[in-house]
């Protein structure tokens, strides 16, 4: 049975990595279509805060609330997409493989179509035939990003995904961004990218030493 | 979906043929050596070859789960695996799944290469042999899998694979290696079930183990 939400919650989220602190009581709301852009120095616990939203570790303390429920791992995983810095694909298989099997993994009906139409919206060229071992830093986040969006995701995480790319595809990424906000997507953004950040982001959440400094600002020209 | 992964990385294998070729060249190696070593007439070769094999098997199964979760790291793509819906022991099935088809490949080249040097006939033995080692390596890849994937953001990995491992599956492989001996000494089949039954308990063991701890393994 599919499970979808509106919002996404944190409520005293505390993470700890043997005696250090990386999130002190984190409480903070995502909205569904809205960009909010996580602000902080290095070490704040941004990355830290998605890998707990991504479900991919647990808090220490607190609680994540996707809608009115609390759900933990399992389908709520096929609600979310991801995309970092690293592309999580594999480099000895080719664009459409890596697409296939995530696809497979995440049990998409009309996979080929999906593959297809992500592949085109992200100008995916013929390089996607080669094994990704033979892509550049661009090729790679395009096609990363249509495996981020391959099950249509509810909540977006996207951690420095602009780091390394030319303009163009920063633009491509961008366009992305609008299109999945416009979606109904909960969009959450963590770059050091400040021009990126004012183009795509509706509000900013400032992290510091694993708090919440302040929450929810609307960034200046977009809200 | 544990077969999904398993096809994924036979795929990448296929491909590349790197674990095959590096782990099977490894393995040549030191059955040579032991050969050129050891060898010392017919009559002792039974009781040599039985230690050559697992000494090869052992370390060439722990350079094949090395590569095959060194290329979980490039790009962290097993970070999109963890990320995905499916059940996180599906992820650890998959891998041993793969890591069992290519490890009894190579042994399959392997211990008729032993009974070469070590002028042994397999005929008489082949089925009970076959049934040890399958058994044998089913319960050092899963522990192999586990520790695998535990050290794959680990920097000391390669370290700690060696470390914990064969400590962890000294028991499974001395059961091996005892069950291999009899077989060749020409022990009653009722001897080897003996050893068969210890290398089944390590393997359900492992095998379980295995699948129960990966969740809240890779979950921190």
């Amino acid at each position: 049975m599919s499970f979808d939400f509106e919002r996404v919650e944190t409520r005293e989220l505390v993470k700890m990595y043997g005696v250090t602190r990386a999130l002190a009581g984190v409480d903070a709301t995502f909205s569904a279509g809205n960009v909010t852009v996580i602000e902080g120095p290095n070490g704040s616990g941004k990355s830290t805060l998605l890998h707990i939203l991504s479900q991919e570790v647990r808090p220490t303390g607190g609680e994540v609330r996707y809608g009115d429920r609390r759900v933990r791992r399992g389908r709520l995983r096929a609600q979310i997409g991801v995309l970092a810095h690293q592309p999580m694909l594999y480099p000895d298989l080719t664009g459409k493989e890596n697409l296939a099997l995530f696809g497979e993994l995440y049990e998409i009906d009309d996979l080929d179509s999906r593959i297809d139409g992500l592949r085109q919206r992200f100008q995916v060229g013929r390089y996607a035939d080669r094994p990704a071992r033979t892509w550049s830093r661009g090729q790679l986040q395009r096609v990363a990003l249509a495996r981020a969006l391959l099950g249509r995701p509810r909540l977006l995480l996207l951690d420095e995904p602009s780091t390394g790319l030319d303009t163009q595809s920063v633009d491509l990424l961008s366009r992305a961004i609008m299109d999945e906000r416009a979606r109904g997507a909960i969009v959450i953004l963590v770059t050091h990218d400040r021009a990126f950040a004012e183009a795509v982001g509706d509000n900013t959440l400032q992290l510091h030493r694993g708090e919440v400094l302040s929450e929810a600002q609307a960034i200046e020209g977009v809200s | 979906m544990a077969w999904l992964i398993a096809l994924k990385d036979l795929r990448v294998e296929w491909r590349t043929r790197e674990i095959i070729f590096t782990t099977g060249l490894f393995g040549v190696l030191v059955i040579i050596i032991s050969s050129l070593s050891f060898y010392l007439s017919r009559d002792l070769s039974s009781r040599l070859a039985p230690g050559v094999i697992w000494v090869a098997i052992a370390f060439c199964g722990v350079l094949s789960m090395s590569r095959s979760w060194a290329r979980e790291r490039e790009n962290d793509a097993v970070r999109g695996l963890l990320l995905s819906p499916i059940p996180r022991p599906s992820i650890f099935l998959g891998k041993w799944l793969s890591g069992m088809f290519l490890l009894l490949a190579i042994e399959a080249f392997l211990v008729p290469l032993v009974a070469f040097f070590f002028h042994l006939d397999l005929t008489p033995v082949w089925g009970r042999l076959s049934l040890v080692i399958l058994m044998g390596s089913a319960g050092f890849l899963a522990a192999g899998t586990l520790f695998s994937a535990l050290s794959v953001r680990s920097r000391a990995r390669d370290l700690m694979l060696s470390v914990v491992i064969f400590p962890l599956i000294a028991p499974a492989l001395l059961s091996a290696v005892v069950a291999t001996r009899e077989i060749f000494a020409g022990a009653p089949l009722e001897e080897t079930l003996e050893w068969l039954r210890v290398l089944a308990a390590f393997d359900i063991i492992f095998l379980a183990g295995g699948y129960l701890l990966f969740e809240p393994l890779m979950s921190e």
